[in-house]
């Protein structure tokens, strides 16, 4: 397989067509997300919006994924990997012990609902089909972990005699593998040639399970080869259950729980699986059953160093599979800093203009001598004097609003170092950018930011930047992007993803005016001279109490607020919107919805998270339509 | 595989436009008396029933009955916001039908439970050939119906109309009214989430013991469709891509501006082969037929040493090129060969205001189709 020009492009781990290539390119810290404890005993849940990374993890559990992670476990892109999923048991020096059935549901099941045929025979046709797929799946990959050829080496797979007693449903005298695959082939076939059919639909005639048999079939020791066991223990993974119908979904779960099979099984879906209530109370519950479910997004958002780690290993790895291979990291083609000399003119002059504007408002008050005397206003490069005067704006407009019936006492130089925290310097950071173009969106840590939490978004960006310095190496220029290409590269990704919104997204034209909304009312929050909320006001918050009446809500299509409800779920669903639960905060207990990290580049918002505003519903409703309107002087935000 | 030793189904037809398919319908409505079965979409587009009413306006002895489709797309879709101009398409449809003619109406339902039923739903329309008993021909008006219900219900007709026993062939049209420029200025809006196969065409593509053969992806280009391309490609999975262009098209630069459009797509993130590149006529359906089944059947033969591989064809250009997908999948299904169809639906569709103000007939070119009965035994 040839190299690929821009390796950032291939994106999803379904894009990266060999095994080895994916193995080269998983970066190993995706496994923390996985629990330490109990998990192959525990069914395993891990939810996301689209592009986390589920199915990229899941394929690492394949047979040929491990074999090839095996065959290269001394290579120096494999090694740490292979350590890792050495810990876990999953492979070791022979090679690997577990026998991983990786299956989408995004097949005909959900079609089976549709079937003109009584909801028993439905369940009965579900699960038939998916026995015959995990039996079929699983003798595959059982022939490929002992380097055996398929089919032609069925026959060798023996089955353990006791498979008729444990599982009745499907106890058939198979002599061997050959007889079994034969049998879920056929099962396989008339189901779907009739779900297929404009012929009508023959129900009598259709095979069908009352349960999850085939786990029984392959539980420990299973399916043997040459009188040893396949693998040491048997992961089923279904992804896509997301696709599955409420009433598929919920049967597969039970039987799940109900097997309590010693067959480990995971299951991957995107939020869509959950209904709008269930959506608006991800992450607040446990099960007893399954192990805590794993979001993806918030895990890393809880580990946001970590996660910036992960995107810049995985940018370098990819970086290093590029066609040419001349560029081996990208954050070194990322510069961070607006100290060169190409910038000095222009902070300069903003130190001007801002140090003016300072005088002329501190010039009304004798209360701010010393502050504007302060040395380090004039000490250091000129970026940082323009970013200290621009502190200083900031903090004077805080003290005139705050103290306009006190006397005007000097304040001391020691409050202004006090009160200029890092939070006025990234505010002052941004104003400076927004008042006088200079960049704000650059560097590999604001690229890591800007991902929010989720890979296939970083890598659509930091694939855009990566054009450019294959363009540049093309052209014999040095492979550096500047920070205000940078900048233009993250806005006009920005745009885009705002402007795709109904095009990609379901009720998007909602979704757009509700997102716009946000945008631009955390805008007009941010950019208040006082900086009131500094660095910025990147979010909103309603009650938990609200939160509940919205998943109420979405249960009755005329109530008052079902439209927000749908609205908001449908943008948590693609991660235009994060949420955090239960966040304590002025006595009240809050659900924090925060803009996604790229659409604040949109609106010209920090990136950090921190800054939002509570919000009653009856205002949220109005976002949609008419839409948030700038308050004038005076008036009340809505 | 036997049906590459068989002459194509279509390899002789009968395509006619503009004043040559008016002759055409002139002549068959003049012959004899023929009862018609008129089966159109409702909805807003403004060519909804240009196409009925330039064959009504022909004349001719025999029943002209009408069955109007009606899709509901959700509460959320924006064609919600046109019910005023579906309205003006049905006073406009009653005003051409005579008092002694039947116009009735047929659902497809859009959503159950949250999910698309679409495809299947529009396969049910109509469950027998009896239902046709009264007619000697049949004219589907494709121009308002999205593809996810033209093309099970095509297929359906065509399965009914090859299975059903009847004393004389049943005369099996599809029209279209075509017009570029308007086309350009109606819009997908809210795609789903996922792709699906068109019910009738998931063409052995869900089965696991067939999982390890080669995907072949055929994907019929067309413009501002970059979403639906890649979330066919997710559900597909393909080994092999084979993308069709239209060439030769009344714009000569189409085709390369489609693949400047796509350039990122197609060649760094799903890394085709330029040579895997097809062409198709842009206003022959019965070409892009015969390519797409060219090319499956080519790879089926060449792939066959290592097991076969496994065809899936998706429409995302015009309709008229959308049927020749459609036929070459229902032939080689016919034929045993498995040919799936992916697809992508939207929520629903918007135009932009200046082209609902304009009058289209005059930039409106009528397509007919006959794809059974008489003129084919």
């Amino acid at each position: 397989m040839r190299e690929p020009r821009n390796p950032f492009r291939l994106r999803a781990s379904e894009h990266i067509e060999s095994d080895a290539t994916f193995v080269r390119l998983f970066e190993p810290s995706m496994l923390e997300l996985l629990p330490e404890d109990g998990l192959w005993d525990k069914p395993q849940i891990l939810r996301s919006a689209p592009g986390a990374g589920k199915t990229s993890l899941l394929r690492l559990f394949t047979p040929s994924a491990l074999m090839n992670l095996h065959a290269l476990r001394t290579h120096e892109d494999a090694r740490e990997l292979y350590q890792k999923l050495s810990s876990l048991a999953a492979v070791d020096e022979f090679g690997p012990r577990v026998l991983g059935v990786l299956l989408s549901c995004a097949r005909n099941y959900a079609t089976l609902e549709d079937l003109d045929c009584d909801p028993a025979r439905k369940t009965r046709l579900f699960f038939g089909l998916l026995n015959a797929r995990i039996l079929l799946a699983a003798l595959r990959g059982a022939l490929a972990i002992r380097r055996l050829a398929y089919p032609q080496d069925l026959d060798r797979i023996e089955l353990r005699a006791s498979i008729a007693q444990v599982a009745p449903p499907l106890a058939k005298p198979w002599a061997n593998g050959r007889e079994l695959h034969d049998w879920a082939t056929d099962l396989e076939a008339r189901v779907c040639d009739a779900i297929d059919s404009f012929g009508p639909f023959e129900a009598e005639s259709m095979p069908g399970h009352d349960t999850l048999s085939s786990l029984l079939i392959l539980k420990e020791g299973g399916l043997q080869i040459d009188g040893h066991a396949v693998a040491d223990r048997l992961l089923v993974m279904l992804d896509d259950v997301h696709r599955l119908t409420r009433n598929q979904r919920t049967i597969l779960l039970q039987s799940i729980i109900d097997l309590r099979s010693s067959a480990s099984v995971w299951i991957a879906e995107r939020f869509e699986a959950l209904s709008t209530g269930e959506m608006l109370s991800v992450g607040a519950t446990k099960g007893r059953d399954f192990g805590e479910e794993i979001l993806l997004e918030r895990f890393w958002r809880k580990s946001s160093k970590r996660f910036e780690h992960l995107l810049l290993n995985v940018a370098d790895r990819r970086a290093r599979a590029a066609l040419d291979g001349e560029i081996s990291s990208l954050a070194a083609c990322l510069p961070d800093s607006l100290e060169g000399p190409e910038w000095v003119d222009m902070h300069a002059e903003a130190q001007r203009h801002i140090e003016a504007r300072v005088r002329d408002l501190a010039g009304r008050s004798g209360k701010f001598s010393d502050w504007v005397s302060a040395k380090h206003l004039r000490e250091g490069t000129a970026r940082e004097m323009a970013l200290s005067w621009r502190s200083l704006e900031i903090l004077v407009e805080r003290e005139s609003r705050r103290t306009q019936q006190s006397f005007d006492f000097a304040l001391p130089a020691d409050e202004l170092e006090e009160k200029d925290d890092s939070a006025v310097r990234v505010a002052a950071e941004l104003f400076l950018s927004d008042e006088f173009g200079l960049p704000f969106y650059f560097g590999p840590s604001r690229l890591a930011s800007l991902a929010s939490s989720n890979i296939e978004q970083f890598l659509h960006l930091a694939g855009d930047e990566f054009e450019e310095l294959i363009a540049a190496a093309i052209l014999k220029r040095a492979p550096l992007l500047t920070a205000d290409r940078q900048q233009t590269i993250v806005r006009q990704a920005s745009t885009a993803l705002w402007e795709d919104i109904p095009r990609r997204v379901r009720r998007g034209r909602d979704v757009k005016g509700f997102i716009d909304s946000v945008g631009r009312f955390c805008r007009s929050m941010t950019y208040q001279p006082n900086a009131p909320y500094a660095p910025g006001v990147t979010g909103i918050a309603i009650l938990m109490s609200d939160r509940e009446r919205l998943q109420y809500s979405s249960h009755d299509t005329n109530s008052e607020y079902s439209r927000l409800a749908d609205t908001l779920a449908s943008s948590l669903a693609h991660n235009l919107i994060e949420a955090t639960l239960d966040y304590r905060c002025k006595g009240s207990s809050w659900m924090v919805l925060y803009l996604n990290r790229l659409l604040c580049a949109h609106y010209g918002l920090p990136l950090q998270y921190g800054g939002f505003k509570e919000k009653t519903l009856k205002q949220l409703g109005s976002w949609i339509e008419p839409g948030f309107r700038v308050a004038r002087k005076g008036d009340v935000l809505l | 595989v036997s049906v590459l030793a068989a002459a194509p189904r279509w390899e002789s037809y009968l395509l006619e436009y503009g004043e040559g398919l008016l002759s055409f319908y002139a002549s068959h409505f003049g012959s004899k008396p023929r009862d018609v079965c008129f089966i159109l979409g409702k909805g807003f587009d403004p060519r909804m029933c240009s196409g009925i009413e330039q064959i009504i306006r022909i004349g001719g002895e025999g029943r002209r009955d009408v069955v109007t489709i009606e899709f509901d797309e959700g509460r959320a879709s924006p064609s919600r916001s046109y019910a005023p101009r579906v309205e003006e398409n049905l006073t406009r449809l009653h005003a051409m039908v005579s008092t002694r003619d039947r116009i009735s109406s047929r659902s497809v339902e859009m959503w159950r439970d949250g999910r698309r039923t679409s495809s299947r739903s529009a396969a049910n329309l109509f469950k027998s050939i009896e239902e046709f008993a009264l007619y000697t021909d049949v004219i589907i008006d494709i121009s308002a119906l999205p593809r996810s219900i033209y093309y099970p219900l095509i297929a359906k007709l065509l399965f009914l109309v090859d299975h059903g026993r009847r004393n004389q062939p049943l005369n099996l049209h599809v029209i279209v009214s075509e017009n570029p420029r308007l086309d350009s200025g109606i819009h997908d809006e809210g795609p789903d989430e996922v792709a699906d196969y068109i019910h009738g065409f998931r063409g052995g593509s869900d089965r696991e013991a067939t999982a390890g053969q080669p995907r072949v992806w055929i994907p019929i280009l067309g413009e501002g469709q970059k979403a639906q391309l890649t979330r066919i490609y997710d559900l597909v999975k393909p080994d092999e891509i084979a993308p069709l262009l239209p060439s030769p098209s009344l714009d000569p630069r189409r085709g390369d501006n489609l693949v400047y459009e796509y350039r990122e797509l197609l060649f760094d993130q799903l890394r085709i082969e330029p040579t895997n590149i097809i062409y198709a006529a842009e206003r022959n359906p019965f070409e892009a037929y015969r390519q797409i089944r060219r090319t499956i059947l080519q790879y089926g033969r060449a792939l066959e040493p290592l097991g076969g591989c496994r065809s899936v064809v998706s429409a995302l250009s015009t309709k008229l090129l959308s049927l020749g997908a459609l036929l070459a999948a229902y032939e080689l299904k016919q034929a045993g060969v498995d040919v799936g169809i992916a697809h992508v639906e939207s929520q629903g569709y918007s135009i932009e205001e200046e082209y609902l103000e304009q009058p289209t007939d005059t930039q409106t070119v009528l397509f007919g189709l006959l794809l059974g009965g008489e003129y084919y035994a």
